[in-house]
């Protein structure tokens, strides 16, 4: 729990001085598992983005983020494995480029339903695109 | 892969800024700002990758992402907010209980993921502790035998030629998978975003639907009326 740590260790004050310092050193040094947090939030401000925003297109621009948290993620273990790993570490930057292909593709997709949907309603809002509601 | 010196900094500028930028992408009130925002994510994203090594990706990134997929965004954002925004449609999130639960299911899974993810990368540690320990010298002596670039200062990186071996021997098939996808979503943009005009221009509607088009503008224009 190292993000953790120095709030454990300024309410628990035991053995502070020794996690405070790995905390410290993992700031001054962030490795593998910084990136993978960082993907996370991202993932997870993007979730929260489609889950909460009522503008369709707000909603797509949520789903690339969570793409890109995705792509960082592959290409942090992909790092990774390139230094300390077996198997292939370009598997991460391959499928990196897929993805970037497969979002360019729903986001013409995403977008042109999108067009079609405006001609047909008048709409974006979703609250107002319930047709199929039950 | 530990970063120290300036690539630290650099990191933390870049990811404090990628995730401030999520994060006013998913709560600006105008659209346009949400995609300027999210412009501004992509490119700390793409800061990132060129730390971890990937400049191929990162140059992808930034002509395929943002000034492509992001600029169809903005373009489609101007089509079709514009008018939107104008109706003043005020409130932006959804019903109060919902972005409550939304949030504290978020707080839950930051939660749960930063204690996976430390959990997992202690056992991970363990296991390759020897190899990590090499990795700082043993890139450097990769590094050393790099091509020197032509000002002298910087090495060339071989990560594109990497990528490109992979992508064209070991995973050609997906490789080519993605070009007929490529050519699906063309087609299928292309064929949704036609009007009934153009369709008929073309002979492509049933002459059915056309009676029925024709009918309900001669029914508004007698309404507008």
């Amino acid at each position: 729990m190292n993000h953790l740590t120095p709030l454990f260790a300024l309410l628990f004050q035991e053995a502070s001085n020794d996690r405070l310092s790995n905390a410290i050193e993992g700031v001054k040094h962030p490795d593998l598992s910084k990136f993978l947090v960082i993907a996370a939030i991202l993932f997870i401000i993007g979730v929260a983005g489609v889950l909460t925003r009522r503008n369709l297109l707000v909603i797509f621009m949520s789903i690339e983020l969570i793409l890109n948290a995705a792509n960082l993620n592959f290409i942090a273990f992909s790092r990774y494995l390139q230094e300390t790993g077996t198997g292939n570490p370009m598997a991460g930057q391959v499928f990196t480029v897929f993805i970037i292909v497969v979002a360019a593709a729903e986001a013409a997709i995403g977008l042109g339903i999108v067009i079609a949907l405006y001609r047909n309603r008048e709409t974006i809002w979703i609250d107002e695109i319930d047709l199929m509601k039950w | 892969m530990i970063l120290s010196g300036w690539e630290t900094v650099f990191f933390w500028i870049f990811s404090i800024a990628a995730i401030l930028a999520g994060l006013l992408t998913v709560m600006a009130r105008n659209a346009v700002h949400s995609a300027l925002f999210l412009i501004s994510s992509l490119v700390s994203v793409g800061a990132l990758f060129i730390l971890l090594g990937a400049e191929f990706i990162a140059g992808v990134q930034i002509l395929v992402y943002v000034g492509g997929v992001m600029v169809l965004f903005l373009f489609v954002i101007m089509l079709v907010n514009v008018g939107a925004e104008e109706e003043g449609r005020a409130p932006i999130f959804n019903r109060p209980p919902q972005v409550a639960a939304a949030l504290i299911f978020s707080l839950l899974l930051v939660l749960a993921l930063l204690t996976a993810i430390n959990k997992g990368y202690a056992g991970l540690k363990d296991r390759d502790a020897a190899a990590l320990k090499q990795a700082a010298a043993t890139r450097s002596d990769q590094e050393a035998k790099m091509q020197t670039a032509a000002t002298g200062v910087s090495r060339l990186s071989t990560q594109t030629e990497s990528v490109g071996n992979s992508l064209f021997t070991s995973y050609s098939l997906p490789f080519e998978i993605a070009s007929v996808l490529l050519l699906v979503a063309i087609i299928g943009s292309v064929m949704l975003a036609r009007t009934l005009k153009q369709e008929a221009a073309v002979d492509d509607v049933d002459p059915d639907m056309l009676q029925t088009a024709a009918a309900v503008e001669s029914l508004e224009a007698g309404a507008g009326e």
